[in-house]
C-alpha cells in the first residue's frame, strides 16, 4: 500500500507514453472564423458542430422575420435555456412584427442581447444556454440571455453548524453567492473579478476581494498561479484548490474552505481574497493560517466569555484528540511509573486477559474507529442509526467482553474520537487524526521521548509552511501586528486591527 | 529522480531507526509484579531477608470479561545479599518481572535498623532506578516479615490504599513523622542531625503505667478492642548517623514536628490536664501560627539557640465548666499554664536529646550553617559535637482562637438545680 502511495506520488514525473489520439484541428479552425453571412452555411456548420441529430438538446429552429423580409434562425440547448422565454420574447415579437424597420434589436424586449461575430465566441453563448439569432445575410448574431440553469435554493448550512448566527450556506450557483456576499458588503469597492480557468470546459472563477483593502502583491500572486493553470476542466473548488496550494504532498492544509458566506465577506472585510466557482456550494479563502482553521465563526457570534470558553474546549479537544492514545501507548509500555497506584492497578489488570501489547492494540481500535467513522459517513441515511449502533456499542462492548481489548482503550480511543469533532475544518481534521497515528506509533516505539521528539518536528514543520506567502502560525509566530484573533478571541472593541500579515491597504478597523 | 531518492532515503531512516535502535526499557504493564511494600530483616552474616509484598491487580476490579478470586496480595520472603538483584532471584517464585514502580513503604525490623551496617544496605536504594526517593521507611518492632504477614486490613484490602491512607492521616495527626527515604539519606549525609523514622508493630505491648496515658505511649500500647487489624503506627524511630539509637514517644514526636524548622507542624489535637479541676483535661488544638523563628549566636561559649514558636491554642472542651470565653482572668490563667507546660515538654526533650542521644532531631543545624562562611569552617565548628553544650532558649507566644462552636456553657448550678 505504502509502496503505491510512493508511485501515485511520483508519478507526475512519468514519461507520458504515446496515444492514438486524434486531431480536433479541422474543427478549431473552423470556430475560429467569422460567422458566415449565409444562413443556410451556417446552420450546417452548427449541426455538424453539435452532431445534430445525434444531440438531442440542442434545438435549430428557422424561420421568418417578416419586417426585415429575411430567414433567420435560433440555435440553443433547450436544457439550460428558458424556451419559455425565447417564444414569449423573441419569437413572437420577430414573426407577428410586419412594420418594416432597420433593427432587430428594437423589436426584441429583452435586455441582454449582445453581438458576436465569431463562430466560436457563439458556440461559447449557446454552451452557457444563451439563445443565438443568425439572421441570413448578417455577418454577426444576437446572443439572447435566456439561460435558465436548473439550480438548488439557497439551504442552511450542513458542515459549518452554528448555533447562533446566520445559518445560510453557498449553493451551487456562484451569482447567488456572489450576492451572498454583496449583500453582506454593501461597498463599490467589493470587487468579483473573473478569470477564466480550464482550456476544455471554460470554467470560471470569481475573485472576490474589496479594491481598497487587499494587498495588490498578494492579489497578483493568486491571478498569476490561476492563470497559469493548464488543465482542460477544473469542475469545482476543492479541485481547484488542490491545483494552486504551493504543498501538494503537505499534511498540512494552507486554503481554507467554507460554505459560509458570512465567514467569507468576514474574511474578504479584512483583507484576504476569496475565490468562487460555478458547481460549488462554498469558496475558497486565501491565504490561511494554521487559526482560521482552529476558529469557527460561531466564536464571534457567541458573548466574549463564551466564545472564548468554545475556543478553550476546541484547543483542549486537539490536544486530546492528538495525545490520549499516544499517552496510554507510553504510559502502558514505557512508564508505568507514572500513572497513580490504583489506576496503574486498574489498567495492569484489564491488560491481563488482552493477547495483543499495548500499541497494537490501541492501533487496532483506532482503525475501527476510522471505519466506522468512514463507514457511517457513507451509510444512507435510512439504515444510518443501525450502523451506528453496531458499531458503536456491539463492536465496543463484545470485543472488551471477548477480551479482545481493554475498556480503558475503549475509552481513551472513543475519547479520542469524539475530540477530534471539535476540529472544525475537515481538512484539518484529517490532519490531525492522521498525526494522531503517528504519535500513537512514535510513543509505541520511544515512549515519551518519541512523542515530544515527532511534536517537535511537527511545530518545527508548521513553522516553515507558508500559504500564498503568509508563515502559516502568523500572528503568533512570527509576529504580525493583529488583533491578536489566534487562540483566544478579545473583545471586539478591541480587535482594531486587520492582520499584518496580509499587508492591507488599510491597517485600522473602525 | 533526485527528490524521489532523497524520498527513499528519507523512508529509509524512518524504517530502519526504530529497527535499529530498539525500544529500550519498552516493558508492557501488565508484564509486571507490582511490589508495594519491601520488608528488610536480618539474615545469617551479612545477608538481608527480604520480603515483597505484591499486590494483585486483578483483585477487586469488576471485569466483563470474568473477575477473579484470587486473593489481594502476594508475600514472600527469602534471603538476599541486596535489594537489587533480590528482584531476579524472586522469579524463581514469582511469574512475572518484580517491578519496584509502585514502591512506596520500606519496612525494616528494628533489630536490623539498629545494626551498623544497616547504612551500606539503606544505599542500595540509591543505585536502582526505580527506587523512588520519597518512599516512607517504617520500622517495625517485630521482624519486618511478620509484620507485612500479620498486617490484615480489614477495610482497605488492597495493601497501597491502607498503607497511603494510614501513613498520610497519621502525619497529618502528628502521631508519626514524616519520613521518607530521601530525607533519611539527606540528614545522614548532612551528619548533623537526627532522622526519624515511622514506628510500628502488629504486637501488642503493655500500656505504660501512671495516668499521664495520654500521649506518652509507643507503637502497639494503644489498647483497641473490637475486630480489627492488629496494626498501629504510633511514634517514631531515632536514627543517628544512619543507624537507629531509639525509639521515641506520640508526644516526643510532636514536639519534634513543633519545633522542626524543616518542616510545617501540623495542627495537633490532644489533651492536657485541665488546670481548673483535677479531675478533668481539656481537649486543644495546637496550630503553629508562623514559622518558627531561629536566633543563634555561633561565637558565644557556649552557642546559644534562641527559637521562637507562635501558637495558636482552640480550647476544645471544657468540662470544669470554666467558660473561658467570657472570662479573661480564667484564660490569662490558662494561658500561663499552657506556656509552662508547654516550656517544661519542650525543654525536658531538649535536655534528653542534648544528654542522651547527644543531637538534636529538629533540623537546626541548616540554620547554623549560615552562620559560617566556609564549609570547612561550620564542618570544623561540628554541629554534633557543639550541640550537646549548647544553651537553648525557647519562648512560646500562644495566642487563644475559639473555644468550640458554641463557646458559652450553661451554668451546672442551673441546670442541677
Amino acid at each position: 500500500m505504502l509502496l503505491n502511495i510512493i508511485k501515485k506520488i511520483y508519478s507526475s514525473n512519468k514519461k507520458i507514453p504515446r496515444f492514438p489520439e486524434k486531431s480536433n484541428k479541422k474543427e478549431i479552425e473552423i470556430k475560429s472564423q467569422k460567422i458566415y453571412t449565409n444562413l443556410e452555411q451556417t446552420i450546417s456548420t452548427f449541426k455538424e458542430l453539435y452532431s445534430f441529430p445525434i444531440n438531442n438538446d440542442v434545438n435549430f429552429r428557422t424561420f421568418d422575420i417578416r419586417s426585415l423580409n429575411k430567414k433567420a434562425a435560433i440555435i440553443l440547448i433547450d436544457t439550460i435555456a428558458d424556451m419559455k422565454i425565447v417564444n414569449e420574447f423573441v419569437l413572437e415579437p420577430l414573426l407577428n412584427n410586419s412594420n418594416p424597420t432597420g433593427k432587430v434589436e428594437e423589436l426584441l424586449s429583452i435586455q441582454a442581447i449582445s453581438k458576436v461575430s465569431i463562430i466560436q465566441h457563439a458556440v461559447d453563448e449557446i454552451n452557457k444556454g444563451s439563445a443565438v439569432l443568425f439572421i441570413d445575410s448578417f455577418d454577426y448574431a444576437l446572443s439572447i440571455s435566456v439561460s435558465n440553469i436548473h439550480n438548488r435554493g439557497v439551504t442552511s448550512s450542513e458542515n459549518e453548524i452554528v448555533l447562533k448566527g446566520p445559518k445560510e450556506a453557498f449553493t451551487e450557483e456562484s451569482s447567488i453567492n456572489l450576492s451572498l456576499i454583496r449583500r453582506r458588503i454593501k461597498n463599490e469597492n467589493l470587487v468579483a473579478e473573473s478569470v477564466p480557468i480550464s482550456l476544455r470546459t471554460h470554467n470560471v472563477l470569481y475573485l472576490v476581494y474589496i479594491k481598497d483593502l487587499a494587498n495588490e502583491q498578494l492579489l497578483n500572486n493568486i491571478k498569476n498561479r490561476v492563470k497559469a493553470l493548464k488543465v482542460d476542466s477544473i469542475q469545482n473548488l476543492p479541485l481547484l484548490e488542490q491545483h494552486i496550494e504551493e504543498r501538494k504532498l503537505s499534511l498540512f492544509p494552507t486554503i481554507l474552505y467554507t460554505e459560509r458566506p458570512d465567514r467569507a465577506s468576514s474574511y474578504v472585510e479584512d483583507g484576504y481574497i476569496v475565490i468562487l466557482m460555478d458547481n460549488s456550494p462554498d469558496c475558497l479563502i486565501l491565504p490561511a493560517t494554521f487559526w482560521s482553521f482552529f476558529h469557527i465563526s460561531e466564536d464571534h457570534y457567541l458573548r466574549f466569555i463564551y466564545g472564548n470558553f468554545t475556543r478553550a474546549l476546541r484547543m483542549l479537544a486537539i490536544f486530546i484528540t492528538l495525545f490520549t492514545s499516544a499517552i496510554y501507548v507510553g504510559i502502558t509500555t514505557f512508564h508505568s511509573e507514572m500513572i497513580p497506584p490504583d489506576l496503574l492497578l486498574a489498567i495492569s489488570a484489564t491488560r491481563e486477559k488482552v493477547p495483543l501489547p499495548a500499541t497494537i492494540e490501541v492501533l487496532l481500535m483506532e482503525l475501527a474507529f476510522g471505519l466506522i467513522r468512514e463507514g457511517g459517513l457513507r451509510v444512507p441515511s435510512s439504515i444510518g442509526p443501525t450502523i451506528g449502533i453496531v458499531g458503536a456499542l456491539i463492536l465496543g462492548q463484545a470485543a472488551v467482553q471477548a477480551n479482545l481489548v481493554s475498556p480503558i482503550v475503549v475509552i481513551v480511543v472513543a475519547l479520542g474520537g469524539v475530540c477530534s469533532f471539535l476540529v472544525p475544518d475537515i481538512s484539518m481534521n484529517f490532519a490531525i487524526r492522521l498525526s494522531r497515528y503517528c504519535f500513537i506509533i512514535a510513543s509505541g516505539l520511544f515512549g515519551f521521548f518519541g512523542m515530544t521528539v515527532f511534536f517537535t518536528m511537527g511545530l518545527f514543520y508548521m513553522v516553515s509552511l507558508k500559504s500564498f506567502g503568509v508563515p502559516y502560525l502568523s500572528p503568533m509566530t512570527p509576529k504580525y501586528t493583529s488583533s491578536k484573533d489566534t487562540l483566544f478571541r478579545r473583545l471586539l472593541k478591541n480587535e482594531i486591527f486587520r492582520p499584518g500579515y496580509l499587508k492591507p491597504k488599510d491597517m485600522k478597523k473602525n | 529522480m533526485k527528490s524521489r531518492n532523497l524520498f527513499i532515503k528519507i523512508l529509509c531512516v524512518f524504517i530502519f531507526l526504530p529497527t535499529l535502535s530498539g525500544c529500550w526499557d519498552k516493558k508492557e504493564i501488565e508484564k509486571k509484579a507490582y511490589v508495594v511494600a519491601i520488608g528488610l530483616d536480618k539474615g545469617e552474616n551479612e545477608n538481608l531477608v527480604i520480603t515483597y509484598l505484591i499486590a494483585n491487580p486483578e483483585f477487586g476490579t469488576q471485569q466483563q470479561g470474568g473477575s477473579t478470586n484470587e486473593p489481594p496480595h502476594e508475600i514472600i520472603s527469602f534471603e538476599t545479599n541486596d535489594l537489587i538483584s533480590s528482584t531476579n532471584k524472586a522469579n524463581a517464585v514469582i511469574a512475572k518481572e518484580i517491578s519496584y514502580n509502585l514502591l512506596k513503604y520500606l519496612i525494616v525490623s528494628e533489630k536490623l535498623a539498629k545494626t551498623k551496617n544497616f547504612i551500606r544496605w539503606m544505599y542500595d536504594a540509591t543505585k536502582d532506578k526505580d527506587f523512588k526517593r520519597d518512599t516512607y521507611l517504617i520500622v517495625s518492632k517485630e521482624n519486618a516479615s511478620i509484620f507485612i504477614t500479620n498486617n490484615s486490613p480489614k477495610l482497605e484490602t488492597r495493601a497501597h490504599r491502607y498503607f497511603d491512607f494510614i501513613i498520610k492521616r497519621g502525619i497529618e495527626t502528628a502521631t508519626i513523622s514524616d519520613a521518607s527515604l530521601h530525607k533519611y539519606l539527606r540528614i545522614t549525609e548532612a551528619d548533623a542531625d537526627l532522622f526519624l523514622a515511622i514506628f510500628g508493630t502488629t504486637e501488642k505491648v503493655d500500656p505504660p503505667s501512671g495516668d499521664d496515658m495520654s500521649d506518652n505511649i509507643f507503637a502497639g500500647q494503644l489498647k483497641v478492642n473490637g475486630n480489627t487489624n492488629k496494626t498501629q503506627f504510633i511514634g517514631s524511630a531515632l536514627f543517628k548517623e544512619g543507624k537507629m539509637i531509639d525509639q521515641l514517644t506520640v508526644e516526643e514526636t510532636r514536639i519534634t514536628r513543633l519545633l522542626s524548622s524543616v518542616d510545617e507542624a501540623p495542627d495537633i489535637l490532644t489533651t492536657l490536664p485541665d488546670p481548673f479541676n483535677k479531675d478533668f483535661k481539656i481537649s486543644i488544638t495546637i496550630t503553629q501560627l508562623k514559622n518558627i523563628k531561629i536566633k543563634m549566636d555561633v561565637n558565644k561559649q557556649p552557642t546559644t539557640i534562641h527559637v521562637h514558636l507562635p501558637l495558636q491554642v482552640d480550647v476544645l472542651s471544657d468540662h470544669s465548666m470554666v467558660n473561658y470565653a467570657s472570662n479573661a482572668d480564667k484564660r490569662n490563667e490558662l494561658k500561663k499554664f499552657l506556656i509552662e507546660r508547654f516550656n517544661d515538654k519542650f525543654n525536658q526533650f531538649i535536655k534528653k536529646t542534648q544528654e542522651e542521644y547527644k543531637s538534636e532531631p529538629f533540623g537546626w543545624s541548616l540554620h547554623a550553617r549560615r552562620k559560617f562562611a566556609t564549609i570547612a569552617e561550620y564542618e570544623k565548628f561540628d554541629w554534633m559535637k557543639s550541640y550537646p553544650g549548647m544553651d537553648v532558649q525557647i519562648s512560646i507566644d500562644i495566642k487563644f482562637g475559639h473555644f468550640g462552636r458554641q463557646s458559652r456553657l450553661p451554668k451546672l448550678k442551673d441546670v442541677r438545680d
